[in-house]
């Protein structure tokens, strides 16, 4: 086993384990959080690949991933701030509606 | 000598990342979420890709982080506080579709045949990269700044104050 191929079961731990902690998180916050542990964990992938292939597109595609990140940051916290203003801090069980 | 930055590495990223997912506060949470960043800033170097792991930590160890800090402050802590910890249900739910679904993916991985090498790298990360960029990927370059200040109107439309 080569040192790509285990790093691309590590960036599939750290997808999977991204996705538990949207599961099981009760703080907005923190589901966010585990959405950049996702992210983080396709960067990883796409780099080993990158490695083992002798390639740099995957390193472009991992930089438009930064990008989006940082979108996908400004956005969701806003939203965390709108909701949190609108009933005052709820979990993410509570938040089931979409207006009112 | 590989293995054990390898395995130095992996094992920092491993314990940041259940740190991550299962720490109670929220504060400590994203401490553990900036050692995994700077973890992988690591993984990126040794991977050979130092452009990306300079990005990865202007934009994330910095940008994000602080972001993330900052709405924190921007909360009340005891709103913050009522809301810690972790689902249990969930939690016995999500094991075993994690443990399954990591056994399929590794085992895919680890039998599947991958693509041959095209080996068409001149040494240098930067300038492959950037060659790569601001040719080949142009266009979507300029679309992702198109993007950004998007998501810059819908912060602000979403963060302003109700009147």
């Amino acid at each position: 086993m080569s040192v790509e191929k285990f790093y691309l079961i590590l960036s599939i731990f750290l997808f999977l384990s991204g996705f538990l902690g949207i599961l099981i998180r009760k703080n907005l916050i923190t589901i966010l959080v585990s959405t950049e542990l996702m992210l983080n964990g396709i960067n990883l992938a796409f780099v080993s690949i990158d490695r083992m292939l002798g390639s740099t597109e995957g390193q472009v595609f991992a930089l438009f991933v930064l990008t989006v990140a940082a979108a996908e940051v400004a956005v969701g916290l806003g939203i965390i701030i709108a909701i949190f203003r609108l009933r005052g801090y709820e979990g993410s069980s509570e938040t089931v509606h979409l207006r009112d | 000598m590989e293995w054990i930055i390898t395995a130095f590495l992996s094992l920092w990223l491993i314990v940041s990342t259940l740190g991550t997912i299962f720490m109670k506060n929220p504060v400590h949470v994203i401490l553990s979420f900036l050692s995994a960043i700077l973890a992988m800033a690591g993984v990126f170097l040794q991977m050979g890709a130092e452009l990306l792991a300079g990005l990865q930590l202007i934009i994330y160890a910095v940008a994000i982080v602080v972001f993330y800090v900052l709405i924190i402050t921007v909360i009340p802590w005891e709103k913050v506080k009522r809301f810690e910890g972790i689902y249990k249900q969930e939690l016995l739910w999500g094991i075993p579709f994690f443990m399954i679904a990591f056994g399929v993916m590794s085992y895919m991985t680890l039998k599947g045949k991958f693509a041959e090498p095209l080996n068409v790298l001149s040494g240098n990360n930067v300038k492959d990269v950037g060659k790569n960029l601001f040719t080949s990927y142009l266009f979507p370059f300029e679309v992702a700044s198109v993007i950004l200040l998007i998501a810059m109107i819908g912060a602000i439309l979403l963060g302003r104050k109700e009147e």
